[in-house]
């Protein structure tokens, strides 16, 4: 594998688009009803008084949709097919909070299939980092 | 009986889901999640250059943990790390089937962790997404 710093209008450096999402506690009702997670952590409020967050929060599969909004406006082709995530979930979403999500490019390395960039992705509710790790996508493009 | 899966049954190796269960991917299930994740990206309104209606890559939220729901820890598990591959997305009208295996057990500061590996499959076998799930487990009564 060559490590490069450019590659056909990528760079190591770029910044990713950023997202801007509120969460609130219809979100995340929807997001359970859609999904079918309805852990009582996440949609009943009484049982998340006796849990260590003390009030509901939201999935963090919630949060990585946001995530995967940013990488599908970004590259969609490489990240749709083929993308690679990695990440923690670092602390919690209440309602309430507005997710920022990040991400910049810190490495492009040619592969014997193809052309890779490796994305630094944090998500952010003000200052405090809820998301954090990255994601792998191809960028030289399809075979036709 | 309890309605839960006990950390203590579990045992590094074992095939989490058997049977391996089914998940359709249905055009009400996919405009429910892009609604719940406000997500317009624009390549989800249109058909692909085969024809496929695609869904969105992170709908493996849904089919993985739908997988994993047959066989639940209890109330208050927590999501730790996710790792994802996607092979590509998957296409309504598809039938998914999501095995996964336990692939470490262990304790860090009082609490019980679970790292399971899955692969999801179509109905022709063909490999949709793999991926590892790392879950602090609920504390059992």
């Amino acid at each position: 594998m060559t490590q490069l710093q450019a590659y056909e209008g990528y760079s190591v450096g770029d910044q990713l688009d950023e997202i801007v999402q509120s969460v609130d506690q219809s979100m995340i009702n929807a997001y359970a009803d859609a999904s079918g997670d309805i852990n009582p952590l996440h949609i009943d409020p009484e049982f998340a008084k006796t849990t260590f967050f003390g009030r509901t929060i939201a999935h963090g599969l919630l949060t990585l949709a946001f995530v995967s909004r940013v990488l599908s406006a970004w590259n969609w082709h490489g990240w749709a097919y083929g993308g690679d995530l990695n990440v923690s979930f670092l602390g919690p979403v209440y309602p309430g909070d507005t997710v920022r999500v990040s991400g910049e490019i810190d490495l492009i390395e040619k592969r014997e299939d193809g052309v890779y960039a490796r994305c630094k992705i944090v998500c952010h509710c003000d200052d405090r980092t809820v998301v954090k790790g990255f994601a792998i996508c191809k960028i030289s493009p399809k075979e036709t | 009986m309890s309605d839960y899966v006990k950390y203590s049954s579990m045992s590094e190796g074992d095939d989490f889901l058997d049977p391996v269960p089914s998940f359709e991917v249905t055009q009400e299930r996919v405009e429910k999640y892009i609604k719940s994740t406000n997500d317009g990206t624009k390549q989800l309104t249109v058909k692909d250059a085969q024809g496929n209606t695609v869904a969105p890559p992170m709908l493996a939220a849904v089919y993985v943990i739908d997988a994993l729901r047959t066989r639940v820890g209890p109330p208050g598990g927590i999501h730790a790390k996710q790792q994802f591959k996607f092979h590509r997305p998957a296409y309504i009208g598809e039938t998914l089937f999501t095995s996964a295996q336990v692939l470490k057990l262990y304790e860090r500061k009082g609490r019980n962790y679970v790292e399971m590996t899955t692969t999801t499959r179509n109905q022709e076998g063909e490999l949709i997404t793999s991926g590892m799930i790392t879950r602090i487990w609920g504390k059992e009564a």
